[in-house]
């Protein structure tokens, strides 16, 4: 059984609160920590020592993260490396494309910002395929599930809305 | 005498019977009496064709008997000439359209008039023009009228009399704006007194009731100021133009108003992903009995709680709308106050800030508050370009030109410089590469202070070369915006 202390996860981030939060969250939980504050520093940290997982923002000044995603993919030793991304852009102008351009192209989930830090653990637990506390697999579950039934909100067409509204509102009752 | 200027002049009288004859540029004949053409120039056979032995009234108009009202009659009666204008048929079949000059031929004064000599000139292409512009008059898809010196319409085109009824006789203001008075302003009286072309916006009333936006055009008829008996008084219905225009102001505030929403809970998101942190640090020192992890916590939530309020004050400063209070200032005052306020800090953290100003500078109507923030943002946004590039020379230069009538503030930095995708993203709404530092409002509010005055923003940049922001006031804008301001 793999233990989270078997595992690395290198943090990209431009914020400096968003790095400190998430990096304490995965060392509490027992993973090994690397840090980046651009997609370019990631590059460079990568060189050194490869992750088995990243946990990335999109929008950063200096390489951002779709670019960072490209050049990862021109690496076979790191095309295979579990994404999981760490967005305030999900649903704006400024990040849509760059989303969508990552998570057809098969870069794992997504979270959202503002982040739990148990549904960061499971989610960072879940694609790197390790054993999860049932807690933690319904909330990895949920998650999912959710950020799936947020995309198929915002292309559906008026009918589907409307029908579920009335099934949400039913459920209520 | 007489006889000493007929030998002067030999052949003069053969020239005047048959050059002449032939060559005035007119259709000559010559009809006797009985209507018979007893002669006629090479023009009149080219023109009516063949006339020998036939009657004029059959050349002329193809007609087996004289014409009603025939004026060559009347001339062999009272001797008098006449001058006319007539239809008949050319010696293709051919419609024609002629003027006719008629004159008595006698041997002298009294005697019978036993020939009439009859020059027709053809007009059928001046005919053919006066239709054209009749119909160009007509059906022009303006208004058109003709106005007399008593604001008479004596002359109203097609667009017009459908749009306001029939108007031929009535005055002017009361057909385009239901008025039993002149228009205070009349472009057209202005016309009638100084002979130039006016052009204004009007709002007028159809003849069903509805407002009608369009902007006139009155030009005098007549070539001296004093000589105008007319004005033409030309309209184009800018109604749609209007209406649209609304619907297009209506669709981009809605959608500003989207864009805005969206972005600002993209930086609340940003705020409560530190309030979350914050906490989550807390709460773990708490749990541990961590006095550093205490600390750390703390200061991440007071950290988010300063951006919650920053981000409120820059929020409210982009959304309040307000003109450019304009007042006489010279550019480089408005530089060297910013200099004087960074020079300080830009060297805290590494960076030179120098100005190259433009010495024949002289003042221009300004809004300093206004051009103070836009300066503001550029120069601290250039600071922090170069703090957070890994050139150990960090420079950051305003300055001032004047070239062409427009006026320019430049920013330059030589720091991190930004790749063509952020650049594309800067004047989007809290849209912000300095993660905590900035709110994404900075640039948005320059450019809108920019564009209040007439202004324009552009940047050119490369990754780590750096960045030059320019902002762009043409002169005559601002001048004008100055006067507008004044008479208010």
């Amino acid at each position: 059984m793999t233990k989270p202390d078997n595992k690395t996860v290198l943090v990209v981030d431009d914020e400096e609160d968003v790095r400190k939060y998430l990096s304490m969250a995965l060392s509490d939980a027992g993973f090994n920590v690397l840090t980046a504050t651009s997609g370019i520093e990631a590059l460079d940290v990568m060189k050194k020592e490869t992750p088995d997982m990243i946990s990335l923002d999109l929008v950063m000044p200096k390489g951002s993260g779709v670019r960072f995603y490209r050049e990862l993919k021109k690496n076979k030793a790191w095309a295979g490396i579990p994404i999981l991304i760490v967005t305030g852009h999900a649903r704006d102008d400024v990040g849509k494309a760059d989303l969508k351009e990552l998570t057809m192209s098969g870069a794992g989930i997504y979270l959202e910002k503002p982040v739990k830090p148990n549904r960061y653990i499971a989610a960072i637990k879940q694609l790197l395929g390790m054993d999860t506390t049932e807690d933690e697999t319904e909330t990895a579950r949920q998650v999912q599930m959710q950020n799936e039934l947020k995309n198929m909100i915002d292309d559906a067409d008026p009918e589907t809305l409307r029908k579920l509204q009335e099934l949400i509102k039913k459920q209520k009752e | 005498m007489s006889s000493s200027a007929k030998k002067k002049t030999p052949g003069l009288e053969e020239w005047m019977y048959h050059s002449l004859f032939q060559q005035v540029p007119f259709n000559v004949a010559i009809i006797d009496r009985d209507y018979n053409i007893v002669s006629a120039n090479d023009n009149f056979t080219e023109y009516f064709g063949q006339w020998r032995g036939r009657k004029c009234y059959k050349v002329y108009k193809n007609l087996d008997q004289p014409c009603l009202g025939c004026n060559a009659r009347l001339t062999f009666e009272d001797a008098q000439p006449r001058l006319s204008d007539e239809s008949g048929v050319d010696q293709h079949g051919k419609e024609a359209h002629y003027v006719v000059h008629i004159a008595p031929l006698r041997k002298r004064k009294g005697a019978t008039v036993k020939y009439i000599i009859e020059m027709s000139r053809d007009i059928v292409e001046t005919k053919n023009w006066q239709m054209e512009y009749q119909l160009l008059f007509e059906r022009v898809p303006c208004y058109i009228t003709v106005i007399d010196r008593n604001y008479k319409i004596i002359r109203a085109n097609e667009a017009f009399r459908k749009n306001f009824g029939d108007v031929i006789g009535r005055r002017c203001f009361e057909v385009y704006k239901k008025r039993k008075t002149k228009c205070p302003n009349c472009p057209a009286s202005r016309t009638f007194r100084d002979g130039q072309v006016h052009r204004s916006q009007q709002v007028g009333i159809k003849k069903g009731g509805e407002q009608a936006h369009y902007v006139l055009t009155t030009s005098p008829l007549g070539r001296q100021a004093d000589q105008i008996a007319h004005v033409i008084e030309m309209s184009t219905d800018i109604s749609d133009v209007k209406k649209l225009e609304k619907e297009v102001l209506e669709a981009e505030r809605l959608g500003a108003v989207g864009q805005t929403v969206a972005g600002l809970a993209h930086s609340i998101k940003n705020i409560l992903m530190g309030l979350e942190g914050g906490m989550y640090i807390m709460g773990r020192g708490l749990e541990v009995n961590d006095r550093d992890k205490l600390d750390q916590g703390w200061e991440m939530l007071e950290r988010n709680f300063n951006k919650t309020t920053s981000l409120v004050r820059d929020f409210l400063s982009f959304a309040k709308g307000r003109m450019p209070e304009l007042e006489m200032v010279n550019p480089n005052r408005l530089v060297e106050e910013i200099i004087g306020l960074y020079q300080a800090i830009a060297a805290d953290v590494g960076v030179a800030l120098k100005a190259d100003l433009n010495p024949r500078a002289h003042s221009v109507p300004l809004d300093p508050k206004g051009i103070h923030t836009c300066l503001t943002n550029l120069v601290s946004n250039a600071i922090d370009a170069c703090e957070m590039s890994d050139n150990k020379h960090g420079e950051v230069c305003i300055s001032t030109t004047d070239k062409k009538g427009v006026l320019s503030f430049i920013v330059s930095d030589n720091g991190t410089g930004m790749d063509s995708e952020i650049k594309g993203k800067v004047f989007t709404t809290f849209f912000t590469t300095k993660g905590g530092k900035g709110t994404g409002l900075g640039l948005l509010t320059t450019r809108k202070i920019v564009k209040e005055h007439g202004g324009r923003i552009s940047v050119s940049s490369k990754p780590s070369e750096g960045t030059r922001f320019r902002i762009a006031f043409p002169k005559s804008r601002l001048n004008a915006l100055y006067k507008e301001e004044k008479s208010k």
